[in-house]
């Protein structure tokens, strides 16, 4: 790919999305495998880093916004997903890509992502998911499993809990893919595939917390995740056999593309009174003559 | 006629009846027969029923205010004659159409004691006689309108065939129905005595709302995306952008809330793209958290805030002037950020335009206040005003050659950094939330987060001295001094002009547009010499009287306060200076 404002043909590395700033998560902390694969399917896809907006929410992951290349905006808790839907409204050249936890994302900013999924918005959005909130040092998320005794329900949290995959894969959601936090190579892949999608990519990252949620740590989900592209018939363009197998997250978890609809028109190409226009509205800036609107008032 | 040359008139009916209809049409119909007009909207905040009108203040001169009482009231609905009745003033005279309409014992004794003349008009009757529909009974009382306003049926003709254009086999019988009207014995109606006015070629003459007028200086300004959730009394600028948007090209979105709607023009406008929202005052309190980010991120944001009374739902379909402390306080943390307040079609042009050069120089959110007054009334003006220069405050290609990352939130004197947008080569950086370094990296360390802290309230000293002062209208000498600001501003101005040709008392008006921050100079000098200060504010705690206090130490003793969803009207500002000496 070539940078759209210099049209240097340069081949992206690795280093062009490194940071000098040091890492402030945890040990073992699950963000450091989502922050590697990340840099490697970018590369992987030649995307340059100033083609490149990675715009972040509130919790652990946001921490991350100057830890990488390229361009980040970091924004408020919950609300990453607007941002960035209005990020590639203006800007459909730049590759847009959205980081929120379970709590921005399925507790305050909830209804953000439905719309997101149902205007089909071209970003890729990782779901951070490690079933609790890091940052505020361990209370109950949406995520966070039933009875599970957390820093704000000392006798164990009283609501169902929320399966992310099949919420998103109830809506009409376009792409839809889980992988974990302890495969890089995964992750990874999973990426590159969100990032070829056009429309709105759902990526679930199942994320250990070492620090708060001892449940489920990594060595738990390393027993159970599955990779589906390893089973011969599964259909990715099939919606019920995707809710079917994003069902389970106990014992058998499967992980991969669980759904794509490849005929997916994203949100900025279906603007009825753009058709013709091959410009980007950030490339519009200019004074408009409106003499020709004022016959309506006369 | 009470005033000068100004004559009233008022339709009005349930909601659904086609009020708004038949006062559009007059509206432009009196307009083109070479009047000033200024209309004035009252509705209920529900589809069918309830009691609407539509005021029509017609002068031989520019007006831009409404009296309180009208020469004549047509009336469709019993509900609309009992609203409306008290609003019309001695000697003047009622025309309805409601079937055997009997009168209340308050009714009588006021329309008694007032020389009231009431005639009734079978309207639908005559309709259905003359072969049309119900419907067209309103038709036929814009006739008798038009009879009583003495002016050349002509005029109304053509602007009926302009509007039935696309549905030519009903022309004939709503001209029909017009005549009816227009010859309807109506003897013994105190006829409209109207001066026409010399002025030039009316026709070309713009009749529009100051959010048509937002709309079109956010067109001109080279806003390409507009995203807004519908709230009285902003959504106006939503329709009407989209039912202009394949001639513009704008993007043109209805997003699911205003929290959504701010964080997506944050987005947008991070990218580059001019881009507007619009809201009212609940709407804004949910996009103030953003707001606050625009602070931090230093990303432009232009808000339009269309103010109604609130607290709460409140009068969700009438006016008020309450949110200017929302607009200047609201969002945690402290900041740079501009408030300017619209008053009529020129300020709202050119405020919206001026609001985007501000935003993206400073890099600061920008909020413009109007209110249902200005949003929704019918302005007339003749031209619109000449655009202000598109300013972005972006480096130059040769200048973000040589930037690098830690250029974007440089630590300047005057507080503003050099701002390039996402997608040029090399200089990347993070616009982060949280605190930080030039480059956007995170920092909790003391003296780069005061020094980031202070740079962005710098940004707030250089933005005072770019801003105007306010502008003092009328006498240089005055026994009364006002101060206020929106569309105060309107009545004030056409009440002093009509109390020019038979008062003696001499006024002054100070006007603030530009709110926030606050310029100050020149008030205290007006305020030393002022005989009365008085503060006019369309609220009921003089916000913005105690913004300039906490700045001057002045005090407003003498306050006139209206909070009770309806605007100023002409009378009441010409009471208080004649009465309360």
């Amino acid at each position: 790919m070539t940078c759209k404002s210099c049209s240097s043909n340069k081949t992206p590395t690795m280093k062009d999305f490194q940071s000098n700033n040091l890492f402030t998560w945890c040990t073992n902390c699950g963000n450091y495998g989502i922050h590697t694969a990340l840099r490697r399917a970018l590369v992987a896809k030649k995307i340059p880093a100033c083609q490149t907006l990675n715009c972040f929410d509130i919790g652990c992951n946001g921490n991350g916004s100057d830890k990488i290349g390229g361009y980040s905006f970091h924004g408020l808790h919950g609300r990453v997903i607007p941002m960035a839907c209005g990020a590639t409204m203006a800007n459909s050249k730049m590759t847009v890509i959205a980081f929120g936890g379970d709590g921005g994302t399925l507790g305050e900013g909830v209804g953000h992502l439905v719309h997101a999924i149902r205007g089909n918005y071209n970003i890729t959005f990782v779901l951070h998911n490690n079933l609790n909130y890091g940052l505020t040092k361990g209370q109950a998320s949406p995520t966070t499993l039933k009875n599970m005794k957390m820093n704000s329900s000392p006798d164990g949290v009283t609501s169902e809990l929320l399966h992310p995959a099949n919420f998103v894969l109830s809506l009409e959601s376009t792409f839809v893919a889980r992988s974990f936090s302890g495969n890089v190579k995964h992750m990874a892949k999973t990426f590159e595939q969100a990032l070829d999608h056009r429309g709105f990519s759902f990526v679930e990252i199942l994320q250990s917390c070492p620090s708060y949620n001892k449940e489920t740590p990594h060595e738990w989900y390393m027993d159970r995740v599955f990779d589906i592209s390893n089973l011969a018939d599964y259909d990715s363009s099939n919606r019920q056999q995707a809710l079917a197998i994003a069902q389970d997250q106990e014992e058998k978890i499967a992980i991969g593309v669980l759904f794509q609809d490849k005929k997916s028109v994203p949100q900025i190409e279906k603007q009825p009174n753009r058709k013709d226009i091959v410009t980007d509205a950030y490339e519009e800036t200019r004074h408009y003559d409106i003499s020709k609107l004022l016959s309506k008032f006369r | 006629m009470y005033f000068k040359n100004r004559y009233v008139v008022k339709a009005a009916g349930e909601s659904g009846q086609g009020v708004n209809s038949i006062g559009e049409i007059l509206a432009k119909a009196i307009k083109n027969n070479g009047l000033y007009i200024f209309g004035y909207r009252e509705y209920p905040s529900l589809i069918k029923g309830g009691y609407a009108s539509y005021q029509i203040d017609i002068a031989d001169q520019e007006i831009k205010s409404s009296s309180k009482e009208c020469d004549l009231l047509m009336c469709l609905s019993r509900v609309s004659f009992q609203m409306y009745l008290e609003t019309v003033r001695e000697n003047g005279s009622v025309i309805h159409s409601i079937y055997k309409l009997t009168l209340s014992p308050e009714e009588q004794a006021y329309v008694e004691k007032n020389k009231i003349h009431i005639i009734y008009i079978p309207a639908q009757d005559l309709a259905i006689e003359l072969g049309g529909k119900r419907i067209m009974s309103n038709t036929i009382m814009l006739g008798a309108i038009w009879q009583v306003l003495g002016l050349e049926i002509i005029g109304l003709e053509a602007k009926i065939k302009e509007i039935f254009a696309k549905k030519p086999d009903v022309i004939d019988i709503n001209l029909k129905c017009l005549q009816a009207g227009y010859k309807y014995d109506l003897s013994g109606l105190t006829r409209a005595v109207l001066k026409i006015s010399e002025h030039k070629n009316f026709k070309d003459d713009l009749l529009m709302t100051g959010n048509h007028s937002i709309s079109l200086g956010a067109i001109a300004a080279g806003v390409r995306v507009f995203y807004a959730y519908p709230m009285t009394p902003s959504s106006s600028i939503l329709s009407y952008l989209a039912s202009v948007y394949h001639e513009t090209g704008m993007l043109v979105k209805q997003i699911e809330d205003e929290i959504s709607v701010a964080n997506m023009g944050v987005g947008s406008m991070f990218m580059g793209a001019r881009t507007l929202i619009a809201t009212s005052g609940g709407g804004f309190d949910l996009m103030t958290e953003a707001v606050s980010l625009t602070g931090i991120t230093e990303t432009p944001l232009v808000c339009i805030l269309a103010q109604r009374p609130g607290p709460g739902t409140g009068l969700p379909t009438w006016t008020s002037a309450s949110d200017l402390n929302i607009a200047v306080y609201s969002g945690h943390g402290e900041y740079t950020r501009c408030v300017v307040a619209a008053h009529d079609i020129e300020s709202c042009y050119l405020v919206t335009q001026h609001a985007f050069n501000i935003a993206e120089k400073y890099q600061i959110p920008v909020i413009v206040l109007t209110e249902k007054q200005i949003a929704e009334s019918i302005f007339q003006v003749d031209h619109m005003p000449k655009d202000i220069p598109i300013e972005r405050g972006l480096l130059s290609d040769e200048e973000l050659e040589k930037a690098v990352s830690a250029d974007r939130f440089k630590i300047t004197e005057s507080g503003i950094s050099p701002r390039w947008l996402p997608g040029s080569c090399d200089a990347t950086f993070d616009a982060n939330s949280d605190e930080h370094l030039s480059d956007g990296s995170l920092t909790e360390d003391a003296i780069p987060a005061r020094q980031m802290y202070e740079k962005r309230i710098r940004k707030e000293e250089s933005l005072l001295k770019e801003l105007p002062e306010p502008e003092i209208y009328g006498s240089d000498n005055p026994d009364i001094s006002f101060v206020g600001w929106g569309s105060v501003k309107n009545s004030v101005i056409d009440a002093m002009n009509i109390l020019a040709d038979y008062s003696d008392k001499k006024i002054a008006y100070m006007h603030y547009e530009y709110v926030y921050p606050i310029r100050t100079e020149k008030f205290i000098k007006y305020a030393k010499t002022a005989k009365k200060l008085v503060l006019i504010e369309n609220n009921a705690l003089g916000q913005l009287g105690s913004l300039i206090s906490s700045k001057t130490g002045v005090l407003f003793k003498n306050r006139l306060l209206k909070y009770d969803g309806r605007p100023f009207f002409i009378e009441e500002i010409i009471s208080y200076i004649q009465d309360k000496e």
